[in-house]
């Protein structure tokens, strides 16, 4: 006998004043369109009348109720999935919290051939050793970076460009491997360079270690030279080259390349991005220069305003979903780091979007002479004299000493966004972050004010944009669907 | 000179809404009898004086939308922090976790 369970949908019909708002919020798009969030940042399109009749009470639009209380923005009295879920999804988002610290940055050398008009720290000439981490340094630093209790540890290797300590890489990659025995964490390692070093022995030992690489490419060759200027003006020829050798020898999914927006790129979105397609890699991320260090003197290539940016990051990210369009696979990484916030509830951990800020707990910095940042940015602003963001030195400072110190609670407690002005009541707070190095470098504490704020203007203008293309192009949806995967 | 009844607006959401357009505009609010008088500062010279009336207006409204909403919805999301955090172990966790062994 065959049983068959017939369901049924129940056309529940609410009349009005049936349901009472969840926490949620609201940021208008445009005249006739306004999106709400809830609580972990789950979203409905809506019109402005229909949000004053759904927060009056008078709504009799039911498909609209019905898509609201599946967003978990309005339930009806006595349920209590709604708020059991939200509680369920919003400890989903922060389930990273217990795990401080996963990134540990080592710079291991502040030498550098290459002079690049935008560089933040204070690149020392390639003779001058003086400026290179030691192995004892480097020793205390990962005994540091073990006590973390994240169950993951990435060790990123900066400079200065690393590959002129490159004995030192060897030595801190097999030192971490050794005291990772005793651990069992999930080791990565990244090396952040320019490439033009690359050789056969270091390449090779990139492959028996399974590091990554992580390398520059600003776009065409007289924008990149342009920018990162070296002996022979051949940067970009290098790093070109130097990508097709480590595709080749590690495997196309080993090495990911970022470029860095001066005024020289703010036209040129499209021949960017067709530098990247033309090298195979599937992944561009367009970055605004961040404003530390020597990147603000007038020839470091930051005179531009959050405006121009923006637009230069519409017309990328239209050129990406052309090429998508086309069957050629382009990612933009920063919108498929907000694609996780918006469409997900998992947390990318990406450090400039998360709240409490993601300095000292989802990274830190260890300088070449031992000095402990609460991230690079911090780092940068030291260069310039500015000690704010330094929480100890490895040799004089105990894990606590680093983690409980002032120099990183006070930032962090001051700037979550859950308790900033505007930001408690802004629609994108789910999606967006606390940066207390940017507010504190650009407006002089750690939580800025966030009207003044280019940091909330640029990323604002990012989630609206997102927003609105998801809004009014299902194909740009699919692909930011695609993005979180 | 905009003027807002004091029986239908909250300082508080004048004070929030100063503080939004704060780039566009400085506010100065005043009580007197039943009303707050807000005057507008605009920030450039070229600003149009009707179009900064409509935006610090409109802010206003939304403000005290946003402030409806906030008060209606506490309870239930102090109740899923609650149930966030009750179950975050967060609360019995190691507290060797930021100290030395």
């Amino acid at each position: 006998m065959t049983s068959v369970i017939k369901l049924e949908r129940s056309a529940t019909t609410l009349p009005p004043h049936a349901w009472q708002l969840l926490p949620m919020r609201f940021h208008r798009l445009d005249a006739n369109s306004v999106v709400l969030t809830n609580l972990v940042g789950e979203h409905v399109f809506v019109t402005p009348d229909e949000l004053v009749s759904v927060a009056d009470g008078t709504c009799a639009d039911q498909e609209l109720l019905a898509r609201l209380r599946a967003a978990h923005v309005v339930q009806v009295p006595g349920e209590t999935l709604p708020t059991e879920l939200l509680a369920m999804k919003l400890r989903t988002r922060l389930r990273r919290l217990p795990d401080s610290t996963g990134l540990h940055l080592f710079v291991v050398t502040l030498r550098c051939e290459h002079t690049c008009r935008y560089c933040q720290v204070s690149r020392q000439s390639a003779a001058k050793s003086e400026f290179d981490m030691t192995e004892e340094t480097a020793g205390r630093a990962l005994q540091l970076a073990f006590r973390s209790p994240s169950p993951y540890l990435k060790i990123e290797f900066q400079g200065g460009e690393p590959l002129l300590n490159f004995p030192l890489v060897r030595w801190i990659t097999t030192e971490a491997k050794r005291m990772n025995a005793g651990h069992g964490k999930d080791l990565a390692f990244v090396i952040a360079t320019n490439l033009a070093l690359l050789d056969d022995e270091i390449l090779e030992f990139c492959a028996e270690q399974g590091i990554h690489i992580s390398t520059s490419l600003d776009g065409p060759q007289d924008l990149h030279n342009g920018n990162r200027r070296r002996p022979g003006q051949d940067s970009w020829r290098q790093a070109v080259a130097g990508i097709r050798r480590v595709q080749q020898r590690l495997g196309p999914d080993r090495v990911s390349a970022l470029m860095t927006t001066t005024e020289a790129s703010l036209d040129r979105a499209a021949e960017i991005i067709g530098a990247y397609a033309d090298l195979g890699l599937q992944a561009v991320f367009l970055r605004p220069i961040s404003p530390y260090g020597f990147a603000i003197r007038d020839r470091g290539g930051a005179n531009y305003d959050v405006e121009r940016w923006l637009a230069f990051y519409a017309a990328g990210l239209d050129q990406i979903v052309e090429l998508n369009r086309q069957g050629i696979p382009m990612v933009e990484i920063y919108a498929s780091i907000i694609a996780k916030k918006m469409l997900t509830n998992a947390d990318p951990g990406y450090v400039d979007l998360t709240s409490p800020s993601g300095i000292g707990i989802g990274a830190l910095v260890y300088n070449y002479d031992g000095d402990i940042y609460a991230s690079d940015e911090g780092r940068m602003l030291a260069e310039m004299g500015d000690h704010t963001f330094r929480l100890g030195n490895v040799h004089d400072s105990s894990y606590a000493d680093v983690m409980l110190s002032d120099s990183l609670l006070d930032p962090l407690t001051e700037s979550i966004a859950l308790s900033a002005p505007m930001c408690t009541t802004c629609a994108f707070e789910p999606y967006c972050g606390a940066d207390p190095v940017f507010h504190h470098a650009t407006m002089g504490d750690f939580t800025g004010h966030k009207a003044l704020s280019a940091f909330c203007r640029r990323n604002t203008g990012v989630f609206t944009l997102l927003l609105r293309k998801m809004r009014d192009d299902a194909y740009f949806r699919d692909l930011m669907w695609l993005w979180t995967r | 000179m905009l003027d807002f009844d004091r029986a239908t607006v909250e300082l508080d959401a004048l004070q929030r809404s100063a503080y939004a357009v704060a780039a566009e505009m400085t506010v100065d609010i005043r009580a007197s009898g039943a009303e707050y008088t807000c005057t507008l500062f605009p920030r450039s010279p070229d600003a149009d004086g009707d179009e900064l009336k409509h935006r610090f207006r409109s802010e206003v409204n939304d403000q005290i939308l946003r402030a409806r909403i906030a008060k209606e919805t506490e309870p239930l999301r102090n109740l899923i922090f609650a149930l966030a955090f009750s179950q975050t172990g967060l609360v019995e966790a190691d507290t060797e976790t930021a100290t030395e062994a």
